[in-house]
């Protein structure tokens, strides 16, 4: 059988593919789609080099004028900065249909444009690439709160052989396996290279599947391992970290929130400290990768806020020095939402689904089980449910999280947690021993531990019941409610086996104290955000074609045929409706452009007022 | 002054040597991945043979009826052990045997309900699952590493150099006669 050629189909009854072949013709699919996501990725990058470039000019300028208060710079200097203004001009005047310039002088002004934000651009990307290096895995594990498997419980000692098999028959070093205590079904890769790997996997998903099931699914994320999607995933997700950080970047003057972002990033992106072993600095990153790519603008947003009550005049005054930035705020915003929605976004997201068909392919190489792992994906998909934590990543996830978009609103969820971590501590037994103070860096383990000690209890451990029991008592008298409202241990043991009542039962009650772990089915799944998620979204390739693709390499899974009627409409839809969305985007792209030369315009006058001061002030 | 044709003929001559050294560094590659299958074959039937004792001692006792079972499984581990610096015929052949001595164990084990509810059992029977399927996977990504290994030797245009430089095509690990009969359980 395998001695037989690669590229030779299979005979059968139908037309088959081989795994190999769909491997080949995925792996090609990557290189074109690549190619174009970096075109998109510089064709976006261009208008906001545009834009940002200024900004930084004028930042350039202001620090010159203050030194030049103390040490006065030499003319030459402001001859200079002067020829470049011009140069810049000249440039600009020859985009918005003035007269052509000579061909030196227009490269000149280009460069004097595009180059500072470009440099800068670039120059976090970097920074963001370097900190995703150090500490990405260990803050993505803490997000996710994951614990290792126990080796002496038979369903998790075989998730551990199962992934050493997978491994072996991958040629890879075996990756670490995390499980997730979660209801959920669904597990990811995670990690920058073969080496550091880990496999995070849901209790959830450990309870429903088969042992061939199993196999297939982690089939799928080892030979993801092993094709190099780490690589990939992390340059996706630096690129729209950065140009999350260009616009936290702009809103730094306006808001606190913009201005710690950025000054984690630059402590943690920049420290040349060597391994990921600092915690807190795992937790920093994991928050900020979970507050998804960074796009908020609730900063800039409530600095401008013309409804707000407090007006005064040093606030309007201040309003009208920074409303240039305003302009380049908005143009920025814009460009970014037009392209990574029209250009970048889709052939990223493309890319990613040809990377899944093909880890599915080689899952079926190594298994030469399309079955297990068609049947896997089919019993998660009908199980959708969010992993805790698992926002930012999802694109990371065998199927799609579906409605775990993002995670609660972080300041409650800590003082949920808080609070449960203080209760816990004071049904601690031995009441002689002073209870430490919960910090919120221990509580998602404290957590995990309530969770263990529920298992232990279940198994039959005396100890741990008893603990149970005292933790429920405690946790009764804290939120003023009889024990018997409060869920039971089977309750949160079948909730992990995947009882939808018990699940319903546990949300209830999660709303009240424990709202990241076992409740987070019921409650939060209608909690959706706008930016990252909607195109994170479009990541994962339907199931429908994931099994069409399988069944081609011989699974047998009854497909749904696809309905005609469908298509006419979807094209009949598109016919119409194409031209307004053409305009459209001609509009946007106009409205850009105003914004950008709005924002130029103004940014402009600033400097010259700027210099201006600056002038009178030194000639007092 | 070199003339051009002389710089010509340099860049050519520099090309094909390093396309030559390029086919040879790709080819030992492949023999360096196809060896270490192989040495992973290895790890994988040295750690069956240190479980089964374990698990015979453990089974022992549900299993007092199916003593002839037991020792054809302990006897073929020996073997089994005493072959491993043998040739790789000697090999294949003593671990087949011992594969499916091993298999008509746990069919006959099948049979005994209270053996399968004990669990330091049951955790060792998932070992020794465990293991077989390590086995039959490192053999089928040393088989795929072969087949990559002969296919880069035999097309063109390497074919007409693999020998000159002294590459074999290697051989595959193939499934033994007594493993592809069926175990054959008296229920």
């Amino acid at each position: 059988m395998a001695t037989q050629s690669p590229s030779a189909s299979i005979a059968g009854p139908r037309d088959r593919e081989s795994f190999f072949d769909a491997q080949r013709r995925n792996r090609h699919a990557t290189w074109r789609l690549s190619a174009v996501s970096v075109v998109a990725t510089l064709v976006m990058g261009i208008p906001l080099a545009l834009t940002v470039t200024p900004l930084l000019y004028v930042a350039g300028l202001i620090v010159a004028e203050i030194v030049n208060i103390w040490m006065p710079l030499p003319a030459s200097f402001w001859q200079h900065s002067g020829e470049l203004a011009s140069y810049g001009l000249r440039a600009f005047q020859w985009m918005t249909g003035g007269k052509m310039p000579n061909p030196q002088a227009l490269v000149e002004g280009i460069a004097v444009l595009l180059l500072p934000g470009s440099i800068l651009s670039i120059g976090l990307w970097i920074s963001i690439n370097s900190l995703f290096r150090r500490a990405g895995v260990g803050g993505a594990l803490l997000a996710l709160k994951a614990r290792e498997p126990s080796a002496s419980e038979l369903k998790e000692l075989q998730l551990s052989d199962v992934l050493q098999e997978m491994a072996i028959a991958a040629g890879l070093p075996a990756p670490k396996i995390m499980l997730i205590d979660a209801p959920a079904a669904n597990a990811a890769a995670i990690g920058h290279s073969p080496n550091d790997a880990r496999i995070v996997i849901t209790r959830g998903m450990l309870d429903r599947l088969t042992r061939d099931e199993l196999e297939g699914a982690l089939a799928h994320l080892v030979a993801s391992i092993g094709n190099g999607d780490f690589r990939i995933a992390f340059r996706v997700a630096s690129v729209f970290e950065t140009y999350g950080l260009l616009l936290a970047l702009i809103n730094s003057p306006f808001g606190p929130r913009s201005r710690r972002t950025l000054w984690r990033v630059v402590r943690y992106g920049l420290s040349f400290k060597k391994g990921a072993g600092d915690p807190s600095e795992a937790a920093a990153v994991a928050d900020l990768l979970s507050r998804g790519a960074g796009l908020e603008t609730d900063d800039i947003d409530n600095f401008f806020d013309t409804t707000a009550k407090k007006k005064s005049v040093l606030r309007s005054i201040r309003n009208f020095l920074l409303f240039p930035i305003f302009f380049t705020n908005v143009a920025i915003k814009l460009t970014l939402w037009f392209f990574s929605f029209s250009m970048l976004g889709p052939s990223v997201a493309l890319l990613w689904r040809k990377r899944v068909y093909l880890a599915d392919a080689a899952a079926v190489q190594l298994t030469r089980n399309p079955d297990g792992l068609a049947e896997a994906l089919r019993k998660l998909n009908s199980q959708r449910a969010p992993v805790p934590g698992g926002a930012w990543a999802s694109h990371l996830f065998l199927v799609n999280p579906a409605g775990s978009d993002r995670m609660n609103d972080p300041k409650e969820e800590a003082a949920h947690r808080q609070q449960l971590a203080a209760i816990w501590a004071a049904s601690q037994p031995s009441a002689n021993v002073a209870a430490p103070a919960p910090n919120p860096q221990s509580t998602p383990f404290i957590t995990q531990e309530i969770l263990a000690t529920s298992r232990a209890a279940m198994a039959g451990n005396q100890d741990a019941l008893a603990r149970m029991t005292a933790f429920r008592q405690a946790a009764a008298t804290a939120l003023g409610k009889s024990p018997d409202e409060l869920p039971s241990l089977e309750d949160i043991a079948a909730a992990q086996r995947g009882d939808k009542t018990a699940i319903q039962h546990l949300a209830q009650f999660g709303r009240k104290v424990n709202a990241s772990e076992t409740g987070s089915t019921g409650s939060n799944s209608t909690s959706t955000s706008q930016s990252t998620s909607s195109s994170f979204a479009g990541f994962h390739p339907s199931l429908k074609r994931r099994l069409k693709r399988l069944d081609r390499m011989g699974a047998h899974v009854e497909l749904v045929t696809s309905d005609r009627k469908t298509w006419i409409v979807v094209t009949a839809l598109s016919v119409v409706l194409g031209p307004f969305a053409l305009v459209a985007a001609a509009l946007l792209l106009v409205l850009i452009a105003i914004m950008m030369m709005a924002s130029l315009a103004f940014l402009a006058i600033w400097m010259a007022v700027i210099h201006q001061v600056f002038v009178i002030l030194l000639h007092h | 002054m070199p003339n051009l044709s002389t710089i010509a003929i340099i860049a050519i001559a520099a090309a094909i040597v390093i396309w030559f050294v390029s086919i040879f560094n790709s080819l030992v590659a492949l023999r360096v991945r196809v060896q270490n299958a192989w040495s992973d074959i290895d790890v994988q039937l040295k750690r069956r043979h240190d479980l089964i004792p374990n698990l015979v001692s453990a089974v022992q006792g549900y299993m007092a009826h199916e003593r002839s079972t037991l020792e054809a499984v302990t006897q073929a581990r020996a073997q089994a052990v005493a072959s491993a610096n043998g040739t790789v015929a000697d090999r294949a052949q003593t671990e087949s045997t011992l594969t499916g001595s091993l298999s008509k164990l746990f069919a006959v084990a099948e049979q005994y309900p209270q053996l399968r509810a004990v669990e330091s059992v049951q955790l060792l029977q998932e070992q020794l699952t465990s293991t077989e399927n390590r086995i039959a996977y490192a053999r089928q990504f040393y088989n795929d590493e072969v087949m990559k290994f002969n296919t880069r030797q035999a097309t063109f245009p390497r074919n007409l150099f693999a020998e000159i430089l002294g590459f074999s095509p290697a051989t595959m690990f193939a499934a033994q006669e007594t493993e592809r009969a069926n175990v054959k359980v008296s229920v």
